[in-house]
């Protein structure tokens, strides 16, 4: 007994408890079952492991660079300069957790879809790990002692509810999108593009088709992320320090010299594209073991679930209005900055403009939005999705993440994830008046 | 032969696009190595192929590659037909 509980307790701190090697098992177990060539076994499990560690190493770069972002502009703003780091090792600590929530979550969504009228089995995997991480962060944060188990026992079926019902959601305007019952969506702006298909309505009479004008192929470079977000925030560093420099205040002063021999200029442009390198950084490593993930989840669900609806990425979409992808993200950006000015001046927050967010939100939104209201109807999805994302970041860094992961929150943070925190955070603290 | 799947956050669509094209080739007897990626890396990876939509190949400068258009991503049928090339000219 004693050498089965020592072993049993060992698995658990050394292997289930440290997530590289949970995920490595995890692939490994995959592949098996798909029966993959050995070379594929071997090299998917260690890059799924590697790519995790790769995730971590990220981390903490996107939190210093974004740290001195928000202090410029809290300076513009007039607020105290907060820095909100991550926690460093809040993924070392909780990674298992956020791993097992997605494979259990995946697991109901096949069951949900196998004995249930919704056929969809949800495929995107990048959101799958992003949205089990913000929403394990939500909960730790309401509800700090927490045990692992019941963030599981609870994490689990309420993703595996919304991977399935998300696409669902949105399947009525996948099926006008793309004139197929065949695909559907599986991306977090879910009930953000929802919104954005019942708005585009308003505009249904005289719409005017987004592909029916020519857009200029210059803005074809808006579709690289590197581009787009060092572009932006080093545009936004500039900005932000020249009225820095305009104020003659104690707090203006120390900042422009905080920089040392360097020009603050010269070092916030820096930090701006350190901040992309991060991200750059994460995504690679998010990935690595996605790209392992996926391809076995798929595997499973398809012999599971025989007449299954895949719900895929919403660039599937895009290629069906790319007018419309463009017109939807200046929607969502220039609702974005409108909300910067008015959270820095009423709300005393900084607003990060998290780019890959208000893009790909902003984007799908647009198409979704065009199919009903055409171009007006794209712009307007832009626009909610301009609106949802910078009031949810400033309630959600307020209320319900900040002492967890708020920085991951604020450049991966979107949508649906700010919708339903709120949510995630009642279970969380009525759980804890429970346990 | 390598062939790389790109779409613009090299995360969701392209490893969909990934699958569907291993599948492809596989059925068509190629075996072939298919990896995806992002839009920036797409244009410094070594590759023979690169698949991906007309928006995103707007901004991809690849001198080794030859770039391949396809209209969806998760259509067998119509990727199939897209990708022809790669496996007519064997």
């Amino acid at each position: 007994m004693g050498v089965v509980s020592n072993l049993a307790t060992w698995l658990a701190n050394n292997i289930f408890g440290v997530p590289t090697f949970l995920l490595m098992l995890i692939v490994l177990v995959g592949h098996i079952l798909q029966k993959s060539p050995v070379e594929k076994v071997v090299s998917g499990t260690i890059k799924a492991g590697v790519g995790f560690l790769v995730i971590n190493a990220g981390s903490s770069v996107i939190s210093t660079s974004l740290t001195e972002f928000t202090n410029v502009w809290s300076v513009v703003f007039g607020l105290q300069p907060a820095s909100y780091l991550d926690q460093s090792d809040f993924i070392g600590n909780f990674g298992s957790t956020v791993a097992l929530i997605m494979l259990f979550g995946f697991l109901i969504n096949v069951l949900l879809a196998r004995f249930t009228k919704f056929k969809y089995i949800y495929l995107t995997g990048h959101m799958m790990w992003w949205v089990s991480l913000i929403f394990t962060g939500v909960m730790v944060n309401a509800f700090p002692n927490v045990s692992k188990t019941l963030l599981i026992c609870v994490l689990s079926p309420v993703m595996g509810l919304y991977w399935t019902l998300q696409p669902a959601l949105t399947q009525k305007y996948v099926r006008k999108v793309t004139g197929t019952n065949d695909v559907a969506l599986a991306h977090t702006v879910g009930i953000g593009a929802w919104l954005a298909g019942l708005c585009g309505n308003l505009f249904a009479k005289n719409k005017k088709d987004s592909e029916s004008i020519n857009f200029p192929r210059s803005l074809s470079f808006l579709r690289d992320n590197n581009v787009v977000t060092g572009l932006v925030m080093i545009l936004f560093f500039i900005i932000g320090t020249v009225l820095v420099m305009f104020q003659k205040t104690d707090a203006a002063t120390e900042l422009l010299a905080s920089s040392g021999d360097q020009s603050f200029m010269i070092y916030g442009i820096v930090q701006s594209l350190t901040f992309v390198a991060g991200i750059a950084v994460v995504l690679a490593g998010v990935k690595m073991f996605i790209g392992e993930i996926v391809p076995a989840f798929r595997g499973i669900s398809t012999k599971l679930v025989p007449n299954a609806i895949p719900a895929l990425d919403c660039p599937i979409l895009f290629t069906y209005a790319p007018n419309a992808t463009i017109i939807g993200f200046f929607g969502a950006f220039i609702a974005a900055i409108v909300w910067m000015a008015v959270l820095g001046t009423a709300a005393g927050y900084v607003f990060v403009p998290s780019m890959i967010v208000l893009f790909f939100h902003g984007a799908t939104a647009g198409v979704i939005g065009n199919s009903t209201g055409g171009i007006k109807g794209a712009f307007l999805g832009g626009v909610i999705i301009g609106t949802i994302v910078p009031l949810g970041q400033w309630l959600c860094l307020t209320y319900f993440i900040g002492s967890t992961i708020p920085a991951t929150a604020a450049w991966a943070g979107d949508t649906d994830q700010f919708l339903l925190a709120p949510l995630i955070s009642f279970i969380a603290k009525l759980l804890s008046s429970l346990f | 032969m390598k062939v790389l799947c790109v779409c613009g956050l090299g995360q969701g669509s392209s490893l969909i696009l990934k699958m569907n094209v291993e599948d492809i080739l596989k059925s068509k007897g190629i075996y072939a190595d298919v990896d995806n990626t992002d839009a920036s890396s797409a244009s410094f990876e070594r590759c023979d192929y690169i698949i991906t939509s007309a928006e995103i190949a707007e901004s991809i400068r690849n001198v080794n590659a030859k770039i391949i258009i396809v209209t969806n991503y998760f259509n067998k049928e119509i990727i199939g037909a897209e990708i022809a090339e790669i496996f007519e000219g064997l």
